[in-house]
């Protein structure tokens, strides 16, 4: 009953959803219309000034905020879309997002056509390359995979610049012949108007592979990591060849006619582009990266910089007319790894969601822009134009496709099968960057090419992007590995890195390994030092790697219900106690691990009950409330230890030994509670601060770098009830080890990362959302 | 091709080599004259310095180094020469030279055991938690503190370690890089 009661509850959401979207539609409208009315009204009230008027206790003044509300209407609109999807499984399992997305776009310019005779110019170019653009390719470009992408950057390369050209010159040049042939002089539109260069303009647009429609598809069929960097790395490098032929044509279309010089200063103006972007790009992603290296006293505004550089390379980029998306990338790609290693782990963690939520909405937005735009706009249709166009497109990507295979497997050590291949061709989605350039259009037969474009886009967003799927399955293609790597796995491969290097050098054959040797170690010698900050710098990156696993692991080992891990072999000491009311072990917690009996509710309760009393005192001594600082974390504090070694474990248990006998408790002290709270807090006990009811304070005993909390604990010792003061001996104890601590504190301050909303995910991978 | 065949010649074995190791003529004889750079003192055989010569400041360049020498020999062949690196000839899975056809997975796994034998310096089928541990300082070098490289040892072995002995044998040692692309991973382009 529950059951049927719920899922009739979750049908009825989306079409709530579509009732509450209707409305806010309609608001939209009605309101905009309202807005000359009411600024009538106000004039016509102003003209009689002489009598008085009551004092308006409610009025509406939309056009100050006409703008912003209608963006943020917008944004609304396309958040619950994206919500809406997700609710309904069925849905979202056999057609891609993007798919309904457009939909929904032509739904609500439908509405608003209808409801006003007239659609707001969403997708304006400058909406387009400027606002939305940006987002998903930074989002793209700041965890792309490095690694299979410089390894296969050949081949991407040849996709993308030569792949493209192909298509290009190929659709082109035979849509004139087809304009040529099928002209028709009594028609609305004589095709054979249509001269050679605009055709070529048109062949340009519609030839280049879209990142975002790639990203859309593709992200939902999960295909395996080599796949995947092949379209999706081409689809962000022909960025450069499309700007570079659409001025090129443009400019010819200019001037009327076409020299030799023209065709070779077009090649020049094409390395320029795209050797300029990534310079560009590469170095705003050095100023970030320098930047960086300074921000450890101002912890709050570290995204705003890797945001702020890149949207600076990009514009900078946009501004000479370099290719915006190259450097983007570049910029997004060198700055990584070196703003990994400065930054806080919160501010990695902002970061990340910050990118994933905006190029998010952004494509969420592009799509429902371009169902809109194609119901506004005056249209064309042309049977002839429209069915070559699709046709030339599709056999132009395979056999470009075929073709580029043939010539590039001889040089691949892992060579693309006819699978792989025929997957590349049917990933050529085309996407909202073809439709915008050809919004930009200037010629006398933008209707028609519009019409074609948006067509080939739909043709490819829906039918493409449906079909992807269950072809996919039905060729049984590779999928992605969804395990994470493993430290055995790190190991070898830096094992057989320096392996290979080794043997390349005794061969004498500079090959990639021995490049990427040089590279690594001028990096390690110089970039490094420069640009990050503090002992970092010289940390390796298996440490580092070691660390992000040992907190991963820490994390799920405390969300999975807590208990210590007395396991010897793990050195790590991963010893929260969760003090919380609802610590119940779930069934399918691995009951191995738990070493210790669980706490039961009760006796929780009592030791609640005495921390909050006896501990209240010390809330007061919390430093003053400042926005801009970010208030220190007891989680954040706790995870400190983490690194310590065993013999600091025994250590702290021998501390809290001595230390429980400096309690005076109203309870006995031989009482099970304490004693049970004794064996269970290995060495720290943490209120987390979730907790209800309990204040948020630290019972840092063992942290050696907090002496506050030393101190805080002195204080309390005047009052009733507790004392704890630490043993003096044990703080000696500390002094000793720490220089090293503090390294290894702030190693792991950097390390951290915040339980995310969303299960552990390896970073390196773009998150499906 | 009759130039190549003539000063095959001069190569000792080298027709045996180009059965055995599948490598063609052309480079067979471009690691020969390589072979014979290296031989600084046109011996017909390399010793250690010689090799190490070559080297650049590889972190684990005399395991490197060590695995051309067959267990108590001072100096390498060109045979032996050839046949180290013909474990790191890239695997073309249609190519029959002279009927000898390249199984995949048996490349893979010989691959495997070479690399598994720089670990195991010993010889016992097992990779030990001191083998490991020399390993990850050679490769870490001062940068890290002992405890460090105790626990990502600890925690290596426990990753892998399956029948619980302790240590990692062959077999574990595969299972762990299954993932990896093998074949690309070990392979080196000898062509120009």
């Amino acid at each position: 009953m529950a059951t049927r009661g719920r899922s009739g509850f979750c049908r009825s959401l989306p079409e709530l959803e579509l009732l509450l979207l209707a409305i806010l539609v309609l608001l939209n409208g009605t309101v905009l219309s309202l807005e000359p009315a009411t600024s009538s009204e106000t004039h016509t009230r102003e003209g009689n000034n002489t009598s008085k008027k009551p004092f308006p206790v409610i009025g509406i003044m939309y056009d100050d905020v006409s703008v912003p509300f209608e963006i943020s209407l917008w944004v609304l609109l396309a958040s619950l879309m994206k919500l809406g999807f997700h609710l309904i499984p069925r849905l979202s399992n056999v057609v891609p997002e993007s798919c309904l997305l457009i939909s929904v776009g032509l739904l609500v310019g439908g509405i608003l056509k209808l409801a006003r005779d007239e659609v707001p110019p969403v997708l304006s170019d400058r909406i387009f390359f400027l606002c939305l653009l940006p987002p998903i390719i930074l989002d793209a470009g700041y965890f792309l995979p490095i690694r299979p992408f410089v390894e296969n950057i050949g081949t991407i390369l040849m996709f993308a610049v030569v792949g493209t050209l192909w298509n290009a010159f190929f659709v082109g040049g035979l849509i004139y012949g087809v304009c040529q042939l099928a002209q028709d002089k009594y028609s609305e539109i004589n095709l054979g108007d249509i001269g050679i260069l605009p055709c070529l303009l048109f062949g340009s647009i519609i030839s280049a592979v879209d990142p975002v429609a790639v990203l859309a598809v593709f992200e939902e069929i999960h295909i395996n990591e080599l796949l995947h960097i092949l379209v999706f790395g081409e689809s962000l490098l022909n960025d450069a060849v499309t700007v570079v032929l659409y001025h090129l044509f443009e400019e010819f279309m200019e001037s009327g006619s076409v020299s030799a010089v023209d065709a070779i200063l077009g090649l020049v103006s094409f390395l320029i582009v795209a050797l300029g972007g990534v310079l560009v790009g590469a170095f705003y992603g050095i100023l970030a990266a320098f930047t960086s290296r300074f921000t450890s006293h101002t912890r709050v505004i570290e995204p705003l910089f890797v945001f702020l550089y890149s949207y600076m390379a990009y514009l900078s980029a946009e501004v000479f007319h370099l290719s915006g998306i190259m450097s983007l990338i570049a910029c997004g790609a060198v700055m990584r790894p070196y703003v990994e290693a400065n930054i806080s782990h919160k501010s990695h963690t902002t970061i990340k969601y910050f990118l994933k939520m905006w190029s998010s909405v952004s494509e969420t937005l592009i799509f429902i822009f371009l169902g809109v735009a194609t119901v506004d706009g005056e249209h064309h249709w042309d049977w002839i134009f429209i069915t070559a166009t699709l046709i030339l497109c599709l056999v132009a990507r395979v056999i470009g496709v075929v073709g580029l295979t043939f010539v590039i497997n001889n040089f691949r050590i892992v060579k693309l099968t006819t699978k792989d291949q025929f997957i590349i061709a049917y990933g050529g989605l085309r996407g909202a960057i073809a439709f915008s350039l050809g919004f930009l259009l200037h010629t006398d037969h933008k209707k028609i090419f519009l019409t074609a474009i948006i067509t080939v886009i739909f043709f490819t967003v829906f039918v493409q992007g449906m079909t992807i799927k269950p072809l996919v399955e039905l060729l049984a293609v590779k999928k992605k590995h969804e395990a994470k790597r493993s430290i055995n796995e790190e190991i070898h491969t830096r094992f057989l890195d320096h392996l290979l290097t080794g043997i390349e050098d005794i061969c004498g054959h500079y090959g990639h390994h021995h490049w990427k040797n040089k590279l690594n170690r001028f990096n390690k010698k110089y970039v490094k030092k420069i640009l990050i900050a503090g002992d970092r710098c010289k940390e390796p990156q298996l440490i580092a790697f070691y660390h992000k696993l040992e907190m991963k692991h820490a994390i799920r080992m405390v969300e999975s219900g807590g208990g210590s891990k007395l396991n010897s072999s793990f050195p790590s000491t991963v010893s929260m106690q969760n003090i919380q009311p609802k610590i119940q072990s779930p069934p399918s917690a691995r009951p191995a691990e738990r070493a210790l009996p669980q706490l039961t509710k009760g006796r929780e309760e009592e030791i609640r009950q005495i921390l909050r009393t006896n501990l209240q005192r010390t809330r007061q001594r919390l430093q003053s409330y400042n926005r801009h600082t970010l208030v220190v974390d007891p989680d954040e504090e706790g995870f400190d230890d983490l690194i310590l070694k065993k013999r600091r474990r025994m250590e702290l248990d021998w501390k809290i030994k001595e230390m429980t006998n400096y309690l005076t408790v109203p309870h006995a002290q031989g009482s099970p509670t304490m004693s049970r709270a004794r064996m269970a807090s290995d060495s720290q006990a943490y209120v987390k601060p979730g907790a209800k009811g309990v204040p948020s304070i630290q019972i840092d005993l063992a942290s050696p770098q907090s002496p506050d909390s030393v101190r805080l604990l002195d204080e309390v010792g005047q009052d009733q009830g507790l004392t704890m003061s630490l043993p003096s001996s044990s703080s000696r104890a500390y002094k000793t080890g720490g220089k090293d601590d503090d390294r290894d504190q702030q190693k792991l301050l950097r390390c951290l990362s915040d339980p995310g909303p969303s299960a552990d995910e390896d970073e390196d991978e773009p998150i499906p959302t | 091709m009759g130039s190549s065949r003539s000063s095959l010649s001069r190569v000792p074995d080298g027709q045996q080599l180009l059965q055995e190791t599948g490598f063609s003529a052309a480079h067979l004889l471009r690691l020969h004259q390589r072979f014979q750079f290296l031989d600084k003192d046109s011996r017909g055989s390399l010793r250690s310095e010689d090799l190490e010569a070559a080297l650049s400041e590889n972190p684990i360049g005399v395991r490197i180094v060590g695995a051309f020498f067959q267990p108590g020999q001072e100096t390498v062949d060109f045979p032996s020469f050839v046949r180290v690196l013909a474990h790191f000839r890239p695997t073309e899975k249609n190519r029959t030279r002279d009927g000898v056809q390249p199984d995949p997975a048996d490349s893979r796994n010989r691959k495997l055991k070479f690399a598994f034998q720089l670990y195991d310096r010993d010889r016992d089928g097992k990779i030990s938690r001191t083998e490991l541990l020399q390993v990850l300082r050679e490769m870490l070098g001062l940068q890290v503190t002992e405890e460090q490289l105790q626990s990502i040892a600890e925690r290596a072995i426990q990753e892998a370690d399956l029948d619980r002995d302790d240590a990692i044998c062959f077999d574990e040692f595969r299972k762990s890089l299954e993932k990896v692309n093998i074949d690309h991973k070990m392979s080196v382009r000898f062509l120009e």
